[in-house]
């Protein structure tokens, strides 16, 4: 219990942090470029819709929230390697996040055909 | 040698002396110690153009490789073994074995390495003395790290005397298999037809002795070369093969009752089976315990349909086992721990207490340079002996083992077990559904249409590094997947996709193959192999423009270092310009299509290329995908 308490409070702490800082307006076009400047696509896909063997999870369509997004990219949680602020700019990050939030969902599992390996 | 024989080396000096002479006398002082030579009248043996050897020592070689049954001899042609090429050809009729051009030795051991697995029996190489041996060695590492039998013969010229000067000089060793020895089961360089024929015996039955591995045997170009005599005296050894050993039957009783009374039983499989009835005997134990199984996908162990194959959940079923089954595992270590990468942090994928089985032959075959023997795994029962041969004892014992009350208790685990089989396989399909529109084309998408190009067919997906396939794809037969290159040594996939294809040519079965455009680039001379072969495979490009792995460990590296992340794409990404492999394939004869950067364009392509393999020809379609 105590753990999770102070992992809370890490997570809030940091979670206002960034919330501090991050730009208002995100640009998609600009968000896009350095989605591959940033080479974002090689563990999670062009699309965000992730990669096989486990190599970066879906981060799109529906983007987790800011906050977490944020904090996963500056201090990551497992294999991912940090993006931190003096290589990728808070207003980077922030059009990076408005890139993935146009992202539209593709068509589902039951109107793709090709998925059905009965 | 024998006074009569053709000395063809006298005759290529008397043209190289008199080539000599119309220089000039330049190096006149420095060639004084070879006229002194020239004089010497034990190499005078007169004219020698009118000579014939009707019967070389190469003949009787062919004879005997023909009693071993190997089919196909893959080669770069070297002049070490010339003698044995042209009996092979000339004197075997080019059938069983069949020369086979190739482009690069790498080219020829990766082919015969796929051959193996899918013909289950081996294919002989020929390597051209020092330089084919250096140029054969990453394979012959791959191979050996399979565990997969691969008859290498080398050409070398053993007698200094006979050697021409220069180059044959740069191609001879004094010990051909040295350079091999820390990756090969056995190795022999015989000095006479009786002792090449007793030495191929054996390394044919070492090579198919599991666990297997790939071995080698010195051809002496003048024992090739040279008369045989005394044919009558040499005798061709029977040759039989070595029965698989069973694990001990106590031992097997022993782990069938701590697989009865787990909660939370698990099989891991790697290269256990051997066979389709390599597989219905790791199924009739699987149903027997009704415990799950995870292909680790060393060779196809468990069909994809059955509801106990769960190789997509590793984590939770290992994470939860109280006792684990290992059946011939490359890497027992890295199934219960991992390691995280960049930082190092050692972590514990199971419970503590797991009671951890292995039924396995890796201990009787190791070696200590090379460390493929991965990380030290202690065990509660190390079963020594083959999987395959010992799982029929090992279900009998289970079976002996269960009462009435336990088999009814195992049997309530099957709902369960269904449901989680079925969440996993719809958890795959809804993966493979997320950028299935995208560009460049998601590999889901790729591999989805592959499979719907060729599910009315008899496949084999040969390589892959994609685990779609896998996930995905309905694979009930041991033909189905081959497992991949055991050393992830890059340049395995197209040649090894290659061998497969030439092994189930005449069993009606179609070969696939996604090809890495890095890997395919290490040696696309296959390409051409495949085409004059007429060797059908149906060969798709992963084409993501990158050494991709690479591309992340530089982003992991700068995030380390904190330096900047955008550079990540120098030294590890293929653009500018991108390679055009329809064109490389048209190049060399090969069918193709491509580049496909359309999602919708890859179904229409591959029937198009699979209606050009059903003739009996390669054809390969260049898909512009994701990384991953």
């Amino acid at each position: 219990m105590g753990k999770l308490i102070l992992a809370t409070l890490m997570i809030f702490a940091v979670s206002t942090a960034l919330a501090q800082e991050k730009p208002s307006e995100g640009s998609l076009e600009r968000g896009k470029q350095g989605y591959m400047k940033y080479m974002c696509y090689t563990c999670h896909g062009t699309v965000g819709q992730g990669a096989d063997r486990g190599t970066g999870p879906k981060i799109a369509p529906g983007p987790m929230p800011y906050l977490a997004f944020a904090l996963q990219v500056r201090t990551p949680r497992l294999d991912m390697p940090a993006y931190r602020k003096e290589f990728v700019s808070d207003q980077e990050l922030t059009d990076i996040y408005a890139y993935l939030s146009t992202i539209k969902p593709g068509p589902s599992l039951k109107e793709i055909p090709l998925l059905n390996f009965q | 040698m024998s006074k009569d024989s053709f000395d063809r080396r006298s005759f290529l000096k008397g043209a190289a002396a008199s080539a000599a002479a119309v220089i000039g006398t330049q190096f006149a002082a420095a060639s004084a110690p070879a006229q002194a030579a020239e004089q010497n009248p034990a190499r005078d043996n007169g004219p020698t153009s009118g000579k014939v050897i009707s019967r070389p020592g190469s003949d009787y070689m062919v004879d005997v490789i023909k009693a071993t049954g190997i089919e196909y001899i893959a080669s770069n042609p070297g002049s070490s073994f010339r003698s044995l090429q042209e009996s092979i050809i000339n004197y075997g009729g080019n059938k069983k074995p069949e020369f086979l051009t190739c482009m690069h030795e790498e080219s020829s051991v990766a082919m015969a390495h796929g051959y193996a697995k899918a013909a289950g029996k081996p294919m002989g190489i020929l390597a051209h003395g020092t330089v084919g041996l250096q140029h054969a060695a990453m394979a012959v590492y791959n191979a050996w790290c399979d565990r997969v039998p691969v008859m290498i013969f080398a050409g070398n010229f053993l007698d200094a005397d006979k050697r021409r000067p220069g180059v044959e000089w740069y191609h001879c060793v004094q010990d051909p298999a040295l350079i091999l020895r820390d990756f090969t089961k056995w190795d022999d360089q015989p000095v006479s037809l009786q002792h090449f024929s007793e030495s191929v015996m054996r390394a044919y039955k070492m090579a198919l002795t599991p666990p297997m591995g790939p071995v080698v045997i010195t051809v002496d170009g003048d024992l090739a070369e040279e008369a045989t005599h005394d044919e009558k005296k040499l005798r061709m050894p029977k040759l039989t093969r070595s029965i698989p050993p069973q694990g001990d039957s106590g031992a097997l009783s022993e782990a069938a009752k701590m697989l009865v009374s787990a909660e939370r039983p698990v099989i891991l499989a790697d290269r256990a089976a051997r066979s389709q009835e390599g597989i219905k005997r790791i199924v009739a134990l699987a149903e027997a315990l009704n415990a799950p199984v995870l292909d680790i996908g060393g060779r196809m162990n468990m069909p994809t349909t059955h509801y106990l194959c769960r190789s997509n959940d590793r984590r939770s079923l290992v994470g939860e086992a109280d006792v684990a089954l290992l059946l011939e595992v490359a890497d027992p270590w890295g199934q219960f721990n991992t390691i995280s990468d960049p930082h190092h942090e050692y972590r514990r994928l199971s419970k503590p207490d797991v009671k951890i089985i292995h039924i396995s032959l890796g201990d009787t075959l190791t070696k200590s340079n090379y460390q493929d023997a991965q990380r030290f795994m202690p065990v509660d029962l190390a079963i020594s002996g083959d999987a395959e041969s010992s799982l029929p004892a090992l279900t009998e014992a289970v079976k002996s083992a269960l009462s009435s009350s336990r088999r009814s208790a195992l049997a309530d685990r099957s709902g369960k077990l269904r449901e989680e089989h079925k969440r996993m396989k719809d958890r795959s399909r809804n993966t493979a559904a997320v950028g299935w529109d995208a560009t460049p084309i998601s590999t889901a998408r790729m591999s989805a249409t592959l499979w719907n190009t060729i599910k009315n067919e008899k496949w084999c997906m040969a390589v892959s590094g994609m685990q779609w396939n896998k996930s995905m794809w309905p694979a009930t037969e041991y033909y189905n997947f081959i497992g991949g290159s055991g050393g992830s040594g890059v340049g395995y996939g197209a040649p090894a996709a290659v061998g497969a294809a030439l092994a189930n040519r005449d069993k009606g079965i179609i070969t696939v193959s996604f090809e890495g455009d890095g890997d395919l680039m290490y040696a696309p001379g296959v390409l051409w192999t495949a085409a004059h072969h007429k060797i059908p495979l149906l060969m798709v490009m992963h084409n993501n423009r990158a050494y991709h792995q690479e591309v992340m460990h530089l982003q992991k590296m700068a995030a380390l270092h904190n330096r900047r992340m955008d550079q990540a794409a120098i030294g590890t990404t293929i653009e500018n310009p991108n390679i055009d492999f329809a064109k490389l394939a048209q190049s060399m004869g090969v069918y193709s299509e491509g580049p496909i950067t359309s999602p919708a364009g890859v179904g229409p392509a591959l029937a198009k290329a699979l209606a050009v393999v059903k003739r009996g020809e390669p054809a390969l379609v260049d898909v512009v995908c994701q990384g991953r």
